[in-house]
C-alpha cells in the first residue's frame, strides 16, 4: 500500500548544529526512514544534533529505541546530541521507560 | 453481549495507525478518558510491533486479528498472531533503561513489553505452540459510561 507519510522529518543546519525537526507519528513504519535519515547527522560530531519534537504526535518503544541508539553512539564518540520542545504526553514515556535520566531533553 | 470490533491487517507496519484510529474509534464511544485511550494506542501498537516483528519470516504473508471488546470490567484488546511463536520473558521486565547508571550499558531489549505492562492493567501472553501468539490487555473502566 503506498501510504501517505504520517512520520515527517525536516532538517536544518547551521555551523554548530544540525537540527531535526520530527512530526507526526513516531511508529514502526516510520523507523526505517528516521534511522536512514540520521545516520549521516550521527557521523557529524563537529555539529551538535538537536532532535525537535514539537510537533510529534505519537511515540512507541520504536522510536525510544532509536533515540537510545543515537544517544549511544553520539555519547560513545563525546558528541553532542539533545531533544528539545518534547510534548508532555512523550516526556510521560520517557520518564516511565527510564530514559529521560540520560537525555538532555527540554520540555516545550 | 459486549459490544466488541474485530479487525485483521496484515502483519506490516503501514498498518499500524489504522490499528490506533480503530481503537480510537471504539474507546471513544465506550467512555475511556483521553489519556486512558492515547495508552491504550501505545499499547496495542506495541503488540502489533511484537507480531509485525517476529511472527512471521520475509514471506509477508501473515496476518494479525485484533479483537477490541468493551465490558462491565473494561477493555480487553486481543492481538493474535498464527506465526512462529515468541518467547516471551517470564516476568515483568524491567528495561536496562530503568537500572543501568551508564548509557553504554543501557539496551532496549523489552521496552514494547515493559510499556505493555506499564500502560495497561493486566498483559497475558499465550503461546500456541509452533502456531501463533495472543496478547490480551485489559484496561479496566475507571468511570462507567454504556456504549452509545
Amino acid at each position: 500500500m503506498k501510504a501517505i507519510r504520517k512520520f515527517q522529518l525536516y532538517k536544518h543546519a547551521t555551523e554548530d548544529e544540525n537540527v531535526v525537526k520530527l512530526c507526526g507519528e513516531l511508529d514502526l513504519s516510520a523507523a526505517t526512514y528516521l534511522t536512514a535519515e540520521l545516520n549521516p547527522l550521527v557521523k557529524e560530531t563537529e555539529r551538535t544534533l538537536t532532535l525537535d519534537l514539537k510537533d510529534i504526535t505519537y511515540i512507541d518503544s520504536t522510536g525510544i529505541g532509536i533515540f537510545v541508539s543515537v544517544l549511544k553512539a553520539r555519547s560513545a564518540m563525546n558528541a553532542a546530541f539533545r531533544l528539545v520542545n518534547t510534548p508532555a504526553p512523550i516526556q510521560r514515556l520517557f520518564d516511565m521507560t527510564g530514559v529521560s535520566r540520560f537525555l538532555a531533553v527540554s520540555p516545550q | 453481549m459486549n459490544p466488541f470490533v474485530c479487525l485483521t491487517i496484515p502483519a506490516q507496519a503501514e498498518y499500524l495507525d489504522i490499528v490506533r484510529l480503530t481503537l480510537y474509534g471504539f474507546a471513544t464511544k465506550a467512555g475511556y478518558t483521553f489519556e486512558e485511550i492515547e495508552d491504550m494506542k501505545v499499547a496495542v501498537a506495541e503488540a502489533c510491533n511484537n507480531a509485525i516483528l517476529h511472527a512471521y519470516g520475509t514471506a509477508d504473508s501473515g496476518t494479525i486479528e485484533l479483537r477490541l471488546e468493551s465490558g462491565e470490567e473494561g477493555m480487553t484488546i486481543s492481538v493474535k498472531d498464527h506465526g512462529q511463536s515468541f518467547v516471551f520473558p517470564e516476568n515483568a521486565v524491567v528495561p536496562a533503561l530503568l537500572e543501568q547508571t551508564e548509557i553504554s550499558e543501557v539496551t532496549v531489549g523489552g521496552l514494547g513489553l515493559f510499556l505493555m505492562e506499564a500502560l495497561m492493567d493486566d498483559v497475558q501472553v499465550r503461546s500456541y505452540d509452533g502456531s501463533g501468539t495472543e496478547i490480551v490487555l485489559t484496561k479496566r473502566l475507571s468511570r462507567k459510561e454504556e456504549m452509545a
